[in-house]
């Protein structure tokens, strides 16, 4: 009867509703929730009704009362659409995907046959990566509605049982299924049926994954390929006829291709290969070689000769010809000629351009370390510009930096002394100023200066100096130099990256944020960018203060997560099966992104050391964070790192620097320190789920239902946390790795990882476990654990007034070498107090209330030893761990207050005095650099001070 | 010297080098994935022989009738990769592609302001077709161009008899409406 009504009244139901869509809408939940109770007041069977009400629970945050609601409308089978949808909208939303399909597949019982129910069906199969579930909805729908595209669904379901599914490791299976795709596409075919291009691009992909490269070629340049899938990238062909092993027609194709379009490195890169396969095949005995790479090189050479316009192209391929010739021992001087001269000749052709350095740097490893540096000299004489002159226009300049990057890369620049450095380094700094007043006036904002690359080049170079001397004054230089180019040069990123990069180095907040907000990174910035500026926020020396910055990252990562499987159903809904596996691997890429994972954790770190509320606002936020100790939800093996390191521009030494190995080796030790921090949260909220059991909201909002934990089971989870903690350093220490190198300014700055490992975060956790649980059940030690647990707060606090008297100290000699470090020992130190002041402060609550109310005694069964100190002396020893820890925080707090801003080199006022600035130029230029220090010295002073006043006071009670 | 390949998923985690540049706008993903789901060869990539981004264009196919045609959304080219002919290059491209999907002409905005940019499309054929007043919005609305090139399908060129008239925002919000509609 109910759906009677309803099909009567749809429209009129729907004009009652709007007020509630609209609100859910606008984010007005609390109002969303009275007009749908208004509304069920008057029809309390209105199934939409009642799901948009618990979707407005949802949104309230009030999960189980959401949860029994949605429950009981999902009981109802409901079957029109507005329900379902709203319904789908909260399961998504409480990625409980299951229950999706489950509620369409009702609704298809009730509804066989319908369309629309079905498409949702398949949807909801597409979102659990359920393939043969997929399968049997996709032919279910092509039977209801004889779509071509429903058809191609139940394929590409066949072919991802085949290759992605469950079963797609069984070579026998995987040939099956396959088969079964190839079978059915097939029979399109033969009917006439094919229609569009990506239903090509599926068939040409399903003979590819079988191995039929021949079935493919015919298909690929027959009729209906041609008719229905025009575009198809030519790359498909050279791919087939390499794997066809057919080498004489992929090198006359290629030929005929690359004489119309000379400039596509794609193609040589075949062609050469071509050409050596071709070289390859010849049976030894034949008397008359049939291919020689003669042809080849004649082939370049006839197309550099007949271009009319210069292009890169035949020119690089030549010299690619002569590094494979050399790779396999064939005499490539002889035919191509000399290597030296073919770059130079690449370089007088190209050199004004910008590209020229990294189309030359392509072919520096194949050589020797001498040949290497006499063709950079070679390349410096050709630029023409000595200690004596000048370049004459923007052209000739380029010509000039290039042969500059180019000989760095050949590590010229390290081998100098530090004398000619610093010579070095101050032509460089007059090279930018001449350029920037004769080729850099009039740059439209949106420009970068043609002279900047000088300057980028001097900061390289300075922090050669730096790093040799151990001594911050030269890279400071560098950093004035690099703002005094971003004046000039308001969008050069490079300048930003390289001046963000150095305030991490010398802790200066204030200036790196600075920076980072002046690149304007964003979306999915956030990810592959994130490792220049979030990931070091931890521990900078500021808290409070960097969680805006983990806010941003963070919401563009939940954001995408919950978009992330609507991307997916996109492919299906346009067709598109040469995108489908892409988009799957890419959704895994954005969820397990190590600076996804690592940014959650140091944001919930760092809420939990910045707690300022009374007990109750800070447990509830603590709940809030539902923090499972029990439960490592982290995929440790799928981790991904999406760092785009090749977005800071370098040429350091190509025989040292190896940008690869270091991302390796960066990311195994900020998983690592990944490791620790998050095993950090979880052994933390385990000491507070003891006293502060978790009811409620956690259970609610996990999938499974199981028992609620009994204390017993929070102890377990206690104990396996602490040895799993012990055990990790343990580890850690034996894995014995190797801080990364910090040879050149483009290095990653160290992983927090020994830092982690110097400082007493083991032990002091370690040994805070044990009197958790002692305290807990009041055992005969308690009273030596609490004398241990005060003995490590001392140190800590020794370690955070030392560290500050060690860097007033520094002030003396050199105020920013040691800076960063020393904020970091100071920001542990406050980090390992803070997180057990609010632990103390949890503590202190629960024996306190459980005094006061008398609670029954926890019987833990073991009465063959003595009786358990009574709750009245275990709350007497915690309120003298309490009083302890005020006063050291007092005395962390005094020493705070006497940390003196860094000392700033001295002799500033001369260091710009060769260039032509004008004296207020440089006056503003140095003042502003040097407020900046000073400003960040202030702000994290002020915030830490604010910090330790919180914490006096939580435990001040 | 470029490799042209079809713009993947993986490249938005490695086309910062193009995207700091003032002109580029970083999108939201969805933006990406919709072009990516629905116009995947209209979305391409040049590569730089060491393996760098150097740029790319994303565009669509879209329209009615004899108003079917290609759109340019997004043309960058990174400033190491600039006076190379570049953007030729990835422009060609798009052209070619919607002369396979037989569209009649190809179509973009650009700021009034960009002179560069204007430069460039007037010497790869393109015409101003019309002025759309105020179609960018930000501290100062801007005009745009809204540039035109036919391609070989329409013989009588007639999607390039340029209007006389600039055009309001509503007009061409109006405009594009009636044409969802006919679809």
């Amino acid at each position: 009867m109910a759906h009677q009504q309803q099909a009567m009244d749809t429209a009129l139901f729907e004009r009652r509703l709007r007020p509630v869509y609209d609100n859910l809408e606008v984010g007005n939940n609390r109002k969303a929730l009275q007009e749908s109770e208004k509304l069920l007041r008057n029809t309390p069977n209105l199934l939409c009704a009642r799901a948009l009400k618990g979707l407005s629970l949802l949104r309230l945050g009030r999960y189980e009362e959401s949860h029994s609601c949605l429950q009981s409308v999902a009981e109802e089978k409901p079957v029109d659409d507005s329900t379902l949808q709203v319904l789908s909208f909260c399961y998504r939303e409480m990625e409980q995907l299951d229950k999706i399909v489950e509620l369409y597949q009702h609704a298809v019982k009730l509804n066989p046959g319908n369309e629309e129910l079905l498409a949702h069906l398949f949807v909801s199969h597409v979102r659990v990566e359920d393939y043969k579930a997929q399968q049997a909805v996709a032919l279910q729908l092509y039977k209801a509605q004889p779509k071509n595209a429903y058809y191609f669904w139940s394929v590409i379901s066949v072919v991802f049982q085949g290759i992605r599914g469950p079963e797609s490791c069984i070579p026998e299976k995987r040939n099956l299924y396959l088969a079964l795709a190839q079978r059915m596409v097939d029979k399109h075919i033969k009917e006439g049926k094919l229609e569009t291009e990506q239903e090509a691009f599926l068939y040409l992909h399903i003979l590819k994954l079988q191995n039929k490269y021949q079935d493919a070629w015919e298909f690929l340049t027959g009729e209906l390929c041609a008719k229905l899938y025009p575009g198809a990238p030519v790359s498909m062909k050279f791919e087939l006829l390499k794997k066809l092993g057919n080498w004489l027609e992929l090198n006359k194709l290629l030929q005929e291709l690359l004489d119309a379009d000379r400039d596509r490195w794609d193609y040589y890169k075949e062609y050469l290969q071509s050409c050596f396969e071709l070289l390859k095949q010849q049976p030894a005995e034949q008397q008359e070689p049939a291919y020689s790479l003669k042809a080849c090189h004649d082939f370049l050479l006839q197309i550099i000769k007949s271009s009319t316009r210069k292009t890169r192209g035949p020119y690089l391929a030549r010299l690619e010809l002569h590094q494979r010739m050399r790779a396999h021992q064939l005499p490539a001087e002889e035919l191509v000629g000399d290597f030296d001269e073919l770059v130079i000749e690449y370089f007088h052709l190209f050199g004004d351009k910008s590209c020229c350095t990294h189309d030359i740097a392509l072919f520096l490893p194949s050589i020797s370390m001498e040949q290497r540096q006499s063709l950079a000299s070679k390349l410096l004489a050709e630029s023409g510009i000595s200690s004596s002159s000048l370049p004459q226009n923007k052209e000739h300049m380029q010509k000039h930096i290039c042969a500059l990057q180019i000989s760095r890369m050949c590590g010229a620049h390290i081998e100098l002394s530090t004398d000619h450095m610093i010579a070095f380094y101050t032509a460089l700094k007059l090279h930018y100023e001449h350029g920037h007043s004769t080729f850099g006036k009039e740059l439209l904002s949106t420009e970068m200066g043609p002279s900047d690359p000088y300057a980028l080049l001097a900061a390289n170079v300075m922090y050669d100096v730096s790093k040799r001397e151990s001594k911050s004054d030269y890279l400071f230089e560098a950093l004035c130099l690099l703002q005094y180019v971003l004046r000039n040069s308001t969008s050069n990123f490079h300048v930003k990256l390289l001046s963000l990069k150095i305030y991490h180095m010398f802790g200066c907040m204030v200036g790196a944020q600075e920076m980072y907000d002046y690149l304007d990174i964003k979306q999915i910035q956030l990810d592959s960018m994130g490792y220049v500026h979030c990931n070091l926020l931890p521990l900078s020396g500021r808290f409070s203060g960097v969680r805006n910055c983990y806010d941003t990252t963070l919401k563009f990562f939940t954001n995408s997560y919950k978009e992330r499987l609507e991307y997916i159903s996109l492919t299906y809904r346009f067709c598109t099966f040469s995108k489908m596996e892409e988009f799957m691997n890419f959704k895994e890429r954005l969820t397990n992104s190590l600076m996804y994972v690592a940014c959650s954790v140091e944001a919930q770190l760092c809420d939990i050391v910045c707690f300022y509320g009374s007990i109750q606002q800070n447990l509830s936020a603590y709940v809030a964070m539902s923090i499972e100790p029990a439960d490592d939800r982290i995929s440790w093996n799928e981790l991904s790192d999406n760092r785009d390191l090749q977005a800071i521009i370098r040429w350091d030494p190509l025989h040292v620097d190896d940008t690869e190995a270091e991302r390796k080796e960066s990311f195994e030790q900020e998983i690592e320190v990944l490791q620790i921090r998050s095993l950090l949260l979880r052994l933390f909220a385990s000491f507070i789920d003891l006293y502060h059991a978790p009811q409620g909201a956690k259970v609610a909002m996990s999938n499974d239902k199981t028992r609620t934990p009994t204390p017993g089971d929070d102890i377990a989870t206690v104990e396996l946390l602490r040895t799993s903690w012990t055990g990790l350093f343990q580890r850690l220490r034996l894995m014995n790795y190797k801080p990364l190198s910090q040879n050149f300014l483009v290095n990653l700055l160290p992983t927090r990882l020994h830092l982690l490992l110097k400082l007493p975060y083991e032990s002091f956790f370690d040994d805070l476990a044990q009197l958790v649980l002692d305290l807990y059940s009041g055992a005969s030690q308690l009273a030596l654990q609490c004398k241990k647990v005060s003995e490590n707060v001392v140190s800590v606090m020794e370690l955070c007034v030392q560290t500050i008297t060690e860097s007033n100290e520094w002030n003396g000699m050199d105020g920013l070498w040691k800076r960063r470090e020393h904020q970091q020992k100071v920001a542990a130190s406050l980090e390992i107090l803070s997180l057990y002041a609010f632990l103390l402060s949890v503590l202190n609550d629960k024996l306190q209330c459980s005094a006061k109310t008398k609670a029954k005694k926890k019987t833990s069964g073991d009465n063959k030893t003595q009786e358990p100190i009574s709750e009245k002396e275990r709350s007497q020893m915690l309120q003298e761990l309490m009083r302890q820890l005020k006063h050291k925080l007092e005395a962390c707090d005094a020493a705070i207050r006497i940390w003196k801003p860094p000392t700033l080199p001295r002799e500033l006022s001369s260091f710009m005095a060769d260039m032509s600035l004008k004296p207020e130029v440089e006056a503003t230029l140095i003042g502003d650099v040097s407020a900046t220090f000073k400003e960040s010295h202030e702000l994290m002073i002020t915030e830490l001070r604010n910090l330790l006043k919180d914490k006096i006071r939580m435990v001040g009670k | 010297m470029t490799t042209l390949r079809p713009f993947t998923c993986d490249d938005l985690f490695k086309y910062n080098n193009v995207n700091f540049d003032p002109l580029t706008e970083t999108y939201g993903l969805s933006f990406y994935t919709q072009y990516l789901a629905k116009w995947p060869e209209y979305f391409q990539l040049a590569e730089s022989p060491s393996g760098h981004i150097m740029g790319y264009i994303m565009g669509k196919v879209e329209g009615h009738m004899d108003n079917w045609h290609g759109h340019v959304t997004a043309l960058t080219v990174s400033p190491d990769y600039r006076r190379l002919g570049l953007a030729g290059l990835l422009m060609n491209f798009l052209e070619d592609i919607s002369e396979k999907k037989r569209a009649y002409f190809v179509d973009l905005f650009v700021r009034k302001s960009n002179k560069v940019a204007i430069n460039m499309y007037t010497n790869l054929g393109y015409i101003i077709y019309r002025t759309i007043l105020e179609y960018y919005s930000g501290d100062q609305d801007e005009d745009a161009y809204d540039m035109r090139k036919a391609l070989s399908r329409d013989v009588y060129k007639k999607s390039v008899i340029p209007y006389t008239q600039p055009m309001t925002m509503r007009e061409l919000r109006h405009q594009m409406r009636h044409e969802a509609k006919c679809e």
